[in-house]
């Protein structure tokens, strides 16, 4: 062995280069402060070692790069953490890389002969963020891509050659497959190459000047090793169980893929960019020109801190003073503009709303991806643009949710408001469209249930006239026929008719059609089953609604009487054939809502008491028509990511009494979702 | 030079050996902090490390069985191929037909893609058999070779009777006959005329028939 070890030391000399590096003197002892560049290069060594692995899976292009990154993450053996690590660890060098530097300028490290290896730290600086900034992209997702955005446009800022150095940045006109592949050679290939060259020189000035000691009386002088090398183990240490801790309990976010169409409210940079972020949000930037927030005054600072050797070598001690201050000043300055930005993030109903509606459609899009079908030719994106559960909400808020709510929402979680207050529906509320509640209510509390028609202006000019004696048609829910015959409570909810009452609804529950076909065969078979449960109720309810046998005051009437197509399949009778009442023939499937949306006037359903405006194609295209119909009836894959919030209880109740006795029936969950949003309500009103 | 804190600079800096730093009691603590920051220096590269050699060897860790086909009952895990009994030539002349079924490549799922090729052909007593038309040799395709009425691949000349047995010693075993089942409408039966297929790849290079 030792032979071995003499004879390649005689071809190499690797003892004394292992000497040459580990015996460095230290004078004053080994000391914590001295740990900071050993983790830095620790941090840099877990980006390439978890970077490699990333690289063997990852795949950029647009339609592959969320993929593959979702692939990382959700399934391959501890992917989660190795991209975790990576995600965490890049953080962590840039907060190490701040402490750095800060502690270089305040032990006066670049004061001279250490100028040179003060500049070359700067370099790396610019490395690193440049990696941080690149690497922000790769995944594709909707934060780093609008993120991202923000920052190419800046580059287009500069001076002279803007819209030249955007181009070559984004490899185009615009974002594409080519912003991916370079985006990727820089931030795996050429900036890791320039990171490993000027560290070397670093390192290497480093050692011949050897360190700048704080304090040579602290201790009797020691070597580097082990001394030095102990604390700086062990801080290594620390800093790789923090990451793996934020790795293993917080996780890199993945959120939905990029869609140049999709709009994201929630963009932001990484953390450590929020002030700049925040800076660039004063109105007294803008309007000095966005080029002086945005590259002239960062430009600037780093500006001021290269010069910093100079200023020491002009001014003497009081220009390490000026720099002290300096850094002081600027670190205080940007921990309060992040600070600033965080809260008032926090404080920002409307950006806690695009947030959540990121984590949902982020959440969606990795349930798609890992459902039965995975992510088809087209990639995520046409996945979730194919999803009602995704794109349902949306259409709902532009088309619907001027008159409707979906359990107080606009469809997105967010409250109509008009002229700055929380806007009243004046129609049905359809978050619980075709479940059997809705059908009960309908039919035993019919004006309550239309009650929210009454706040529609047209509704007050049809009453006005009406009680100046004028004849008009109109949906008025408390004097109606349907009205008249659900308002007899006392019969209706009595034990005589209790049971029929029970099977009415749930054939109307069943002929809704209501839900989604799992596929999942054991889902389907508990789905099938449940329905079959009830199978037995729904045919007594079939005939309770097609023949009548109800006792007391409603004796002698069905459903039938009026709906006569109840029971039936729906088929858009035409207008001479409708009966003259709102066709209840498969009332709330797919079919039939398809059709009411297209033509809520026609006979067959509201008719000359119509109110909603249709939705021609020209509107609501077919696919989208398909999407929100499917969305309303739930039939779409299953999902456990958290739905938007009840807004019920947000909703005004002033000066309608009967939208309070619909908000009666809300079950008791809902008294606390009122407290809870009362709190976000009056932030919202700051 | 204004700062006393800086050390000299001039000369490579100084390297004590253990030996001129300590003394006995000294030097049995250098050992014991040798020993701690070598187990620790080797503990912060080796978790990472770790990691890093999981996540690299998931192929092989996973081994989860990708594509499948659609179906149930008796039929499943068969695909039915767009060739039909009477669509074979009586005669046993080989027919090659594409397979077409779900092809899962790691996250994206393709739908009705090719994802292989069959060879077909009647037997005298009207029955059907398939080979798998990858060599077993070393993953070439094989054809059918009209003059000399046999299989045969071009790459390292495997030849191969109609019946899949090979012919020379360039092959490491037959060809790789697939299960086939006629059908009728999804229901299995002697006298249907749907072909459905399993499909399964095997390993090259190897004597027994090995699925991949
Ligand atoms: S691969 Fe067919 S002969 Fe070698």
């Amino acid at each position: 062995m030792n032979a071995l070890m003499a004879w390649l030391d005689n071809r190499t000399g690797y003892k004394s280069l292992m000497h040459e590096a580990l015996y460095e003197r230290v004078p004053g002892g080994a000391r914590w402060r001295y740990v900071w560049g050993s983790t830095l290069v620790f941090t840099f060594v877990l980006q390439v070692i978890t970077g490699f692995m990333l690289w063997s899976a990852y795949s950029p292009s647009t339609r592959t790069a969320w993929e593959s990154v979702y692939y990382i993450q959700n399934e391959m053996t501890l992917g989660y953490l190795i991209r975790g690590v990576h995600h965490f660890a890049a953080q962590a060098m840039v907060v190490l890389m701040a402490i750095h530097l800060v502690q270089v300028i305040i032990d006066g490290a670049y004061k001279a002969p250490r100028e040179i290896n003060f500049w070359l730290g700067m370099v790396l600086m610019m490395i690193v963020l440049g990696l941080s900034l690149t690497g922000y992209l790769l995944p594709w997702d909707q934060k780093g891509y609008y993120a991202t955005q923000v920052t190419t446009n800046i580059m287009s800022l500069t001076p002279v050659a803007g819209a030249e150095v955007q181009t070559l940045a984004q490899g185009g006109n615009q974002y594409g497959h080519m912003t991916l592949t370079r985006f990727f050679a820089m931030h795996a290939g050429i900036l890791p190459a320039l990171l490993v060259a000027f560290l070397a020189l670093h390192i290497y000035c480093f050692r011949r000047h050897g360190l700048t000691v704080h304090d040579e009386n602290h201790a009797p002088e020691t070597s580097f090793w082990p001394d030095q090398v102990l604390k700086d183990a062990i801080a290594c240490l620390a800093v790789l169980a923090v990451v793996l801790l934020f790795a293993i309990f917080k996780g890199a976010e993945l959120s939905a893929p990029a869609d140049a169409a999709v709009k994201f409210d929630a963009a932001r940079p990484e953390w450590y960019f929020l002030f700049l972020f925040r800076f660039l949000r004063f109105h007294a930037v803008e309007s000095i020109g966005l080029v002086w927030g945005a590259i002239v005054l960062p430009g600037v600072i780093m500006g001021v801190i290269a010069l910093m050797p100079l200023t020491h070598k002009f001014l003497g001690e009081f220009g390490h003073t000026l720099n002290k201050a300096f850094i002081w000043l600027l670190g205080a300055a940007i921990v309060v503009l992040t600070a600033m930005a965080f809260i008032e993030d926090r404080n920002d109903i409307d950006h806690q709303a695009a947030l959540a509606e990121a984590h949902r459609d982020g959440g969606r899009a990795v349930e798609l991806a890992s459902g039965p079908d995975r992510i088809p030719v087209d990639g995520a994106v046409g996945m979730l643009r194919r999803d009602p559960f995704t794109q349902g909400p949306r259409l709902f808020a532009k088309h619907c949710s001027s008159c409707h709510r979906y359990n107080g929402h606009d469809g997105r979680g967010m409250l109509v408001t008009e002229k700055k207050k929380v806007a009243p529906p004046t129609a049905s509320d359809l978050g619980n469209f075709g479940s059997r509640e809705w059908m009960r209510s309908i039919v035993v509390d019919y004006a309550a249930h239309l009650s929210p028609l009454k706040n529609a202006g047209w509704f007050k000019d049809a009453k006005a006239k009406e009680e100046a004696g004028e004849d008009v048609t109109y949906l008025n829910p408390d004097e109606s026929e349907m009205a008249d015959w659900s308002g007899y409570p006392e019969s209706l909810l009595s034990d005589e008719n209790s049971e029929n009452l029970d099977a009415l609804v749930e054939f109307l529950y069943s002929e809704a059609n209501p839900g989604y076909i799992p596929a999942d065969v054991k889902e389907r078979e508990e789905w099938v089953n449940a329905l079959a449960a009830n199978e037995q109720l729904a045919a007594k309810g079939r005939a309770v609604a097609t023949e009548g046998a109800w006792a007391g005051d409603l004796e002698g009437t069905s459903c039938a009487d009026c709906h006569t197509t109840i029971g039936e399949d729906f088929v858009a009778v035409s207008d001479d054939d409708a009966d003259g009442y709102p066709t209840m023939a498969k009332y709330g499937s797919a079919k039939w809502l398809t059709d009411f949306i297209r033509n809520p006037g026609a006979p067959r359903h509201y008719g000359a008491k119509n109110e909603m405006p249709a939705y021609p194609p020209q509107q609501l295209t077919d696919e989208d028509l398909n999407l929100l119909v499917r969305w309303l009836t739930h039939d779409y894959l299953p999902s456990d990511v958290p739905d938007y919030p009840s807004r019920l209880g947000d909703l005004p109740s002033a000066g309608d009494a009967a939208a309070d006795s619909n908000e009666a029936d809300e079950d008791a969950t809902e008294g606390q979702d009122l407290e809870e949003n009362a709190g976000e309500e009056a932030t919202e009103q700051e | 030079m204004g700062d006393t804190n800086s050390p000299d600079t001039s000369a490579p800096a100084e390297t004590p050996s253990d030996a001129e730093l300590s003394s006995g009691s000294e030097s049995r603590r250098n050992a014991l902090v040798s020993v701690l920051t070598g187990f620790l220096s080797f503990v912060i590269v080796a978790i990472p490390s770790f990691l890093a050699g999981a996540f690299y060897l998931d192929p092989i860790l996973r081994r989860k069985k990708s594509g499948g086909a659609a179906g149930g009952g008796a039929l499943d895990g068969f695909i039915k191929l767009d060739a039909t009994t009477d669509s074979l030539p009586d005669d046993g002349t080989p027919v090659a037909v594409t397979v077409k079924s779900t092809l899962d490549d790691a996250w994206n799922r393709f739908k009705d893609v090719p994802v292989g090729s069959v060879w077909l052909r009647k037997q005298p007593d009207g029955s059907v058999i398939a080979f798998n038309s990858i060599c077993p040799h070393l993953g070439c395709s094989v054809n059918y070779r009209r003059s000399d009425d046999d299989f045969f691949c071009p790459c390292h000349t495997s030849s191969f009777d109609l019946d899949g047995t090979k012919t020379n010693e360039v092959p490491p075993r037959n060809m790789d006959e697939l299960e086939i089942i006629t059908a009728t409408d999804g229901e299995p039966g002697k006298d249907g005329k749907e072909l459905w297929l399993k499909f399964q790849n095997f390993r090259g290079a190897t004597e027994q028939k090995i699925p991949v």
